[in-house]
């Protein structure tokens, strides 16, 4: 092995400029690789890291008594891996009142939550606007407090039923309860996490205050069949559980996948040393689950855009090898005709390829880091160990890649006998492939699959009702993978013949003129200027398929933006304080703001389905917001929204409900609403204005839509409690305006562009701008080192033809003609076939993932700008090269040339 | 001699020419002080061992290699001094080679490599007559190849198209290198046959690069070449 690196060394060193190119050609190949590799795994890390964030509450354990609850949440805290470990209580709330200067006022039904003083310090259910909690006091919830006009230092009396004693207590705070649909949520280990809809009115009171004062009247739920708290109210004990926030630092660290792992053995662990005391309801694997499989999906979706770009980018150093396949050709077959046998063959291009794979794999690796580092936001991150792991890979691709390029490039002589390949003697006849036509077969399945995925909607991509995930099936990467498959293949059994058969038609039977000889000779080299346009005019396709379709990709995650938001801008406040200070109007009068309009979000029963309910003001909203026709069936959103209008108890349902529960449009609907007045639900009668599957801010799932004026003349819920503005200006400018203006009466204010960077269960959690950043700035290199390595190529191949043009006297422009014509065939070639499969995978990519854009796009979107660049720095790129390649040709030695035979 | 005298009774001339070349660290002299002129319509053979420099000197005759020293005149205008771009003009109207190798353009059929050189050297010069290439592969036998690609001749059918090659150059100066090299004697002997007749029959001069006695043998003047000088002018 010694040897054979001495004699790959030497060998390499005697051509320093074409080992450069190879080196070169292959670090750009696998630095794409590499920088993908550091990339994904970041993006990994900060889906995992995110998805443990945003998680407000951990587990939640309930246990029997107020004791109990004490002893297992200290003996969980000391439990490794967990952060915070709290005993915590919630118990039914009948009503409370406040006696002021203003007279007495009072709020209706809700819950109460118990938790110890330094509680919200270090959890994030609930965040403190004024005061703390203290023993012997209550904290009210801010819509709570704003109802009871009760300050800090009022005193406030709570009743825990309708006929209990009441507890007077003075405030000792106001706080913003976050997280009250998990805080209140039916507690059953076994069923897991279960959506609740959030009480009215919240009061916190200190853990030991309530067990004193409040608990005693009240019965434990802790093993309460798990129905019963499905429905809000229907609370009518004291539940004790034990709430726990695990430490977020080492779940960050991996995948969501190995995050899931460590929190559900960090659970087990701690339910095994606590036999028979507690069982968890796991919020944060239910997240880490959704995380885990929309990470699956991300990788996948990185794979399929990255992986073809870096193969293609292999067969650039294929196309390098063949600058030197003459020579190696003839190197090799002296060492076999002086009996070194195949196996040493082998080992010395084993040998070469090692010393130009580690060599490229380490500069790769470099490009890969430089690359994330430098294109996307947040660096590259790489600690020694990932930066070293990332080197392995690359150099191991380097490797291969080289070996492959190799031995490909080498192998008539590896095949053939010692005077076979000393007379060059290459290899005829079909490979398997092409006589089983495995391209065309290829092709087939994939059209097949594309109909069947377009047509009929088969999509592998599912959204559970209340639910929302992902789940992925390898079925839908077949089409675009099998295209890609299928694509090259042909293009490899053509060989050129369509160039060589267009080129034959222009010219006629025989070329008799300047003009006829530079097509000829072009369609006699089809073969070569074939293998020049697989390679130009695939990676092309990868820039072009990349462009489109992360162009489109961007621009459905904006109106998915939009579509989850509700409106370019947000104002969420209290309830009733949106009414009282019109905050409509004052929204719409902040600059960069073209309309507002209040929107209520409540919920009401359809039969035994709580679903989310819209009340909208009909005759501003679409002012407001935009509203697609897809948004709905059977009729334009025009027509929807006037028929609401017309229609003082209309109600716009999802296309479920229309479906379970046999409905048609004008059809009665009784629906249970929330009175807010008395915390009970009560019937009440809508008739069906229209069928909607989309609505800004509803839920993927099932939801209705009402008016505005209707809903709370039934809910009493105190108005909109969410403003949606559309704006003239940038959003978060325009957004940060309207906070400013609104600040006063505690508005949260949202924007669409905050919206499209975090991440929720939609095709925005993928940030696919970073990757498609570094591989369009690597598409565009290396298409543009592969026309200018197959303008190189062309004068290695052609220097004796070209010595033998020079020598009849042929003026070098003459000679020229000959690179310029062929490097013209292949970028327009190159460029034809981009533009056609590139736009055929963007097509296919988007109808396959049809159900991840919400909603679906109504075209492509076509990044006129970066198609721009890539095929501008191809024709730059191919008119230096041939520049550069004429200069050579005025350099031939000749003498020299022509003397080889 | 005058310089006028030198220019209408010789093609071209080579005055002390010299040429050296780097292998690796060593400098190769592959010609040394070599003087030699060529009358129009002679036929010289240029005679010696391999690697006594024949070649080197048959390309510094058509301005293929430039000399290190020395200078090469053609028509009594210096050759050697001129660029590349230059040389080539001087060689497309009226220098034509034959290699050993045929050296035909491999993408060109048989008469696209006569089109190939007919477009290089234009229109021929008054007096002399246009010749298709059809004509010219006629001329040398070859009427019925004319779509073939070089791949597909023979040996001494590919040097014939060459040869018809070198015609469509209406050259004033042939220069072979080994043309019978790669061919067996039978059809060696028909090759310079046909070589001769046309230098009869279009007057150009021939300088033929040989190591063979019995090629050498035909032309009336034999050079001899060893280590890159010469030896022997045997002039008629």
């Amino acid at each position: 092995m010694r040897v054979a690196l001495g004699l790959a060394a030497t060998g390499l060193l005697r051509a320093p400029l074409r080992t450069l190119t190879r080196v070169l050609v292959l670090a750009a190949s696998v630095a794409l690789l590499g920088g993908m590799l550091v990339f994904v795994g970041n993006s990994l890390r900060t889906v995992a890291g995110t998805a443990v964030r945003s998680v407000p509450l951990d587990w939640q354990g309930p246990v029997t008594s107020y004791p109990q609850v004490l002893k297992v949440a200290a003996a969980v805290g000391r439990q490794p891996g967990v952060a915070q470990s709290y005993p915590a209580a919630t118990a039914p709330l009948g009503g409370a009142a406040h006696t002021g200067p203003n007279g007495s006022s009072s709020a209706g039904a809700g819950a109460i939550l118990a938790v110890p003083s330094d509680y919200p310090s270090h959890m994030r259910t609930l965040r403190l606007l004024q005061g703390s909690v203290q023993p012997g006091g209550v904290v009210l919830d801010q819509q709570m407090a704003a109802t009871l006009q009760a300050q800090i230092g009022d005193r406030v009396s709570l009743r825990t039923g309708a006929h209990s004693r009441p507890v007077s207590l003075p405030v000792s705070g106001v706080a913003l309860v976050t997280a009250p649909d998990k805080l209140f949520a039916p507690l059953n280990p076994l069923l897991g996490p279960a959506p609740a809809q959030p009480p009215a009115n919240v009061a916190i009171v200190e853990l030991g205050t309530f067990a004193r004062l409040l608990a005693p009247g009240l019965p434990s739920t802790a093993q309460a069949n798990p129905t019963s708290g499905q429905q809000p109210g229907a609370q009518t004990g004291v539940g004790w559980q034990v709430q726990v926030q695990l430490d977020p630092v080492p779940l960050s660290a991996g995948s969501p996948s190995s995050a899931l792992t460590l929190a559900t053995e960090t659970k087990n662990r701690v339910e095994r040393s606590l036999p028979g005391q507690v069982q968890f309801v796991d919020n944060l694997s239910d997240s880490l689950h959704t995380s885990a499989g929309d990470a699956l999906y991300a990788q996948t979706l990185y794979i399929m855009l990255a992986v073809p770009g870096a193969l293609i980018a292999l067969g650039l150093a294929y196309l390098a090898a063949l600058g030197t396949v003459e020579r190696d050709r003839r190197d090799l077959a002296l060492l076999r005709a002086r009996g070194a046998s195949r196996s040493d063959l082998l080992t010395l291009a084993a040998a070469e390829s090692a010393i130009l794979g580690i060599i490229a794999g380490l500069m790769g690796t470099a490009a890969g880091l430089g690359a994330v580092e430098l294109l996307v936001s947040g660096g590259a991150h790489a600690s020694t160990g990932r930066a070293l792991s990332t080197a392995a890979v690359c150099v191991a691709l380097a490797i291969l890649g080289a070996a492959a390029a190799r031995v490909g490039a080498i192998a008539a002589v590896l095949r053939t006998t010692v005077t076979e390949s000393r007379g060059g003697v290459r290899r005829t006849g079909r490979p398997l492939w092409q006589r089983l036509y495995l391209d065309l077969f290829a092709l087939a399945i994939s059209g097949l699959v594309y109909w069947l995925t377009a047509r009929t909607g088969f999509s592998a991509v599912v959204n559970p009702d209340s639910n929302p995930t992902l789940s992925l099936s390898v079925y839908m990467f077949l089409a675009p993978a099998l295209l890609w498959i299928g694509a090259t293949l042909l293009l490899v059994r053509l060989r050129g013949r369509l160039v060589g058969w267009i080129t034959r038609r222009a010219v006629g039977p025989r070329a008799r003129t300047p003009r006829g000889l530079l097509l000829i000779s072009a369609s006699r080299r089809a073969g070569a200027i074939n293998r020049g346009l697989i390679v130009v005019g695939l990676l092309l396709a990868f820039g072009v398929n990349l462009g489109i379709f992360s162009a489109t990709y961007d621009q459905q995650a904006t109106v998915d933006a939009q579509l989850t938001l509700g409106a370019d801008v947000t104002a969420t406040a209290a309830p009733g304080v949106a009414a009282r200070q019109d905050l409509a109007r004052r929204v719409a009068s902040v600059t960069g703001v073209r309309a507002a309009t209040g929107v209520e979000h409540s919920y009401a029963y359809v039969g035994p389905d709580l679903q989310d309910t819209y009340g909208i003001d009909a005759a501003t909203f679409t002012r407001a917001t935009s509203l697609r026709d897809s948004y709905f069936i059977g009729a334009t959103a025009d027509q929807v929204i006037g028929r609401l209008r017309s229609t003082p108890d209309g109600i716009v349902v999802s296309k479920e409900t229309i479906k379970d529960f046999s409905l048609n449009v004008g059809d009665l609907l009784r629906l249970r609403v929330l009175d807010q007045g008395t915390g009970h639900f009560h019937v009440v009668p809508f008739h069906v204005a229209g069928v909607v599957q989309e609505f800004p801010s509803a839920p993927k799932d099932s939801f209705m839509v009402a008016n505005l004026a209707y809903l709370e003349s039934v809910s009493h819920a105190g108005g909109p409690n969410v403003i949606f503005a559309s704006v003239n200006g940038d959003p978060p400018t325009v957004a940060a305006r309207v906070a400013t203006a609104t600040r006063a009466y505690g508005t949260k204010v949202d924007d669409i562009s905050h919206q499209s960077s975090r991440t929720s269960s939609s095709i925005t959690t993928v940030d696919l701008k970073g990757i498609s950043q570094i591989e369009e700035a690597f598409a565009v290199v290396l298409a543009a080192a592969a026309m200018a390595l197959f303008t190189a190529l062309g004068i290695a191949e052609r220097r004796h033809e070209f010595a033998t043009m020079a020598a009849l006297g042929a003026p070098l422009r003459q000679i020229g003609a000959y690179l310029w014509t062929e490097a013209a065939v292949v970028l327009g070639a190159g460029i034809l076939l981009a533009g056609a499969l590139g736009l055929a995978l963007s097509e296919m990519l988007v109808a396959i993932l049809q159900h991840v854009f919400d909603p679906p796009p109504d075209a492509l979107a076509i990044p006129w700008g970066f198609l721009g660049a890539l095929i501008g720095a191809a024709v730059l790129t191919t008119v230096l090269a041939t520049l550069w390649a004429g200069r050579g040709l005025r350099r031939l030695a000749l003498g020299e040339i022509l003397r080889e035979q | 001699m005058t310089a006028v005298a030198t220019a209408t009774s010789t093609l071209t001339r080579c005055e002390n020419v010299e040429v050296t070349h780097r292998q690796g660290e060593d400098r190769i002299t592959a010609l040394r002080g070599i003087d030699l002129d060529i009358a129009p319509g002679e036929h010289v053979a240029l005679w010696g061992r391999s690697g006594s420099g024949k070649t080197t000197l048959l390309h510094v005759l058509g301005g293929l290699v430039v000399p290190s020293a020395g200078r090469v005149l053609w028509r009594g205008e210096p050759l050697s001094s001129l660029d590349a771009v230059a040389r080539g003009r001087a060689r497309a109207g009226s220098i034509a080679y034959v290699f050993q190798g045929a050296n035909l353009l491999e993408h060109f059929s048989a008469l696209e490599n006569l089109v190939f050189a007919l477009s290089v050297a234009g229109p021929p010069a008054q007096g002399q007559s246009a010749h298709s290439p059809e004509d010219l592969l006629a001329l040398v036998g070859l009427g019925d190849k004319l779509d073939s690609l070089p791949a597909e001749l023979s040996g001494g059918e590919a040097q014939r198209v060459a040869i018809a090659r070198a015609l469509a150059q209406h050259p004033q100066l042939l220069l072979c290198d080994e043309p019978t090299g790669h061919l067996d004697s039978a059809t060696g002997v028909r090759v310079l046959d046909l070589i001769d007749a046309l230098a009869q029959e279009f007057g150009f001069a021939l300088v033929t690069a040989t190591h063979d006695v019995d090629v050498a043998a035909r032309a009336e003047r034999i050079v001899e070449l060893r280590d890159g000088q010469i030896v022997k002018d045997d002039r008629p």
